[in-house]
């Protein structure tokens, strides 16, 4: 099934440039939900006084975002999909530092 | 008579302590603001406009110009978390009383925008794909926990988008 999930194409556009959608099999999404460690978090204090980027914050927002659109593409691959079309991202910051990640896209059959 | 002499000297270190523990940190912060930040800006818009030389890359059009035959797709994502120094808050801070543009704040949002799309720019042309439809910008407020308040302390910018081949 993961081997399956790699394979899987996935666009924000609503049509895959080049390849026709013929069968359409609903919603898919996927989430998580990430905190950084306590160290990283008063790194990330410091460097809130000098401004700019914050690296920490950059890396774990980058790997959750992977998982969230890993965990959409199993899902899709659970369904029988070969590509996940109209892929958008949300984000919310739950309090304690701690970020949630959601990626929704619609499962489809494309040739 | 030896300990009434280093009483003041252990007063002035008391001080000097002090004075380092509180404006230490905002000196530190100035100095970030006034020189570390421009510089930052500066090395940005060097790949910015080596990036332009060759033609932007980025749209954000739903279908590609033209009917040229596409070879591969991928969608690619570039995020930045960028945030403002003690200095620009508590500049910003000051300027929203009289509200209208808040510069110190423009600056870093667009700043971080700009660095996510280059960031965008240069894993398309890394990965060897041509050109990006359908980019979108997104932007996410950060926030700690601090004392029972929710502080801000960033702003997240993800620009994403399908990378197209020829």
């Amino acid at each position: 099934m993961q081997a399956a999930a790699q394979n899987l194409i996935f666009s924000n556009t609503e049509t895959i440039p080049g390849m026709t959608i013929t069968q359409s099999l609903g919603v898919v999404t996927g989430s998580t939900v990430r905190a950084k460690n306590v160290f990283k978090d008063i790194g990330a204090a410091f460097k809130n006084m000098a401004g700019g980027e914050i690296k920490a914050y950059t890396e774990l927002l980058q790997e959750s975002r992977n998982e969230a659109l890993f965990r959409m593409l199993n899902d899709a691959a659970a369904r029988g999909a070969n590509a996940v079309v109209n892929v958008r991202f949300a984000t919310s910051s739950v309090a304690g530092g701690a970020a949630e990640l959601l990626a929704y896209g619609t499962a489809v059959v494309a040739q | 008579m030896a300990s009434g002499e280093e009483e003041p000297m252990v007063g002035l270190i008391i001080a000097a302590f002090v004075a380092a523990c509180t404006i230490g940190p905002w000196l530190l912060s100035l100095v970030a603001t006034f020189l570390y930040q421009p510089r930052k800006r500066k090395v940005l818009l060097e790949r910015e406009t080596q990036a332009a030389l060759k033609g932007d890359a980025l749209t954000t059009l739903s279908k590609p110009f033209g009917n040229r035959e596409i070879k591969q797709t991928k969608m690619l994502m570039a995020n930045v978390v960028m945030s403002p120094s003690w200095v620009q808050m508590w500049i910003g801070g000051i300027m929203s009383l009289f509200g209208g543009q808040i510069n110190v704040f423009t600056k870093v949002v667009d700043w971080a925008r700009r660095e996510a799309q280059q960031r965008l720019r240069e894993k398309v042309a890394e990965e060897g794909f041509d050109e990006v439809i359908n980019m979108r910008i997104e932007t996410t407020m950060l926030t700690t926990t601090r004392g029972g308040k929710d502080k801000t302390s960033g702003v997240e910018i993800l620009a994403y988008g399908t990378a197209i081949k020829y």
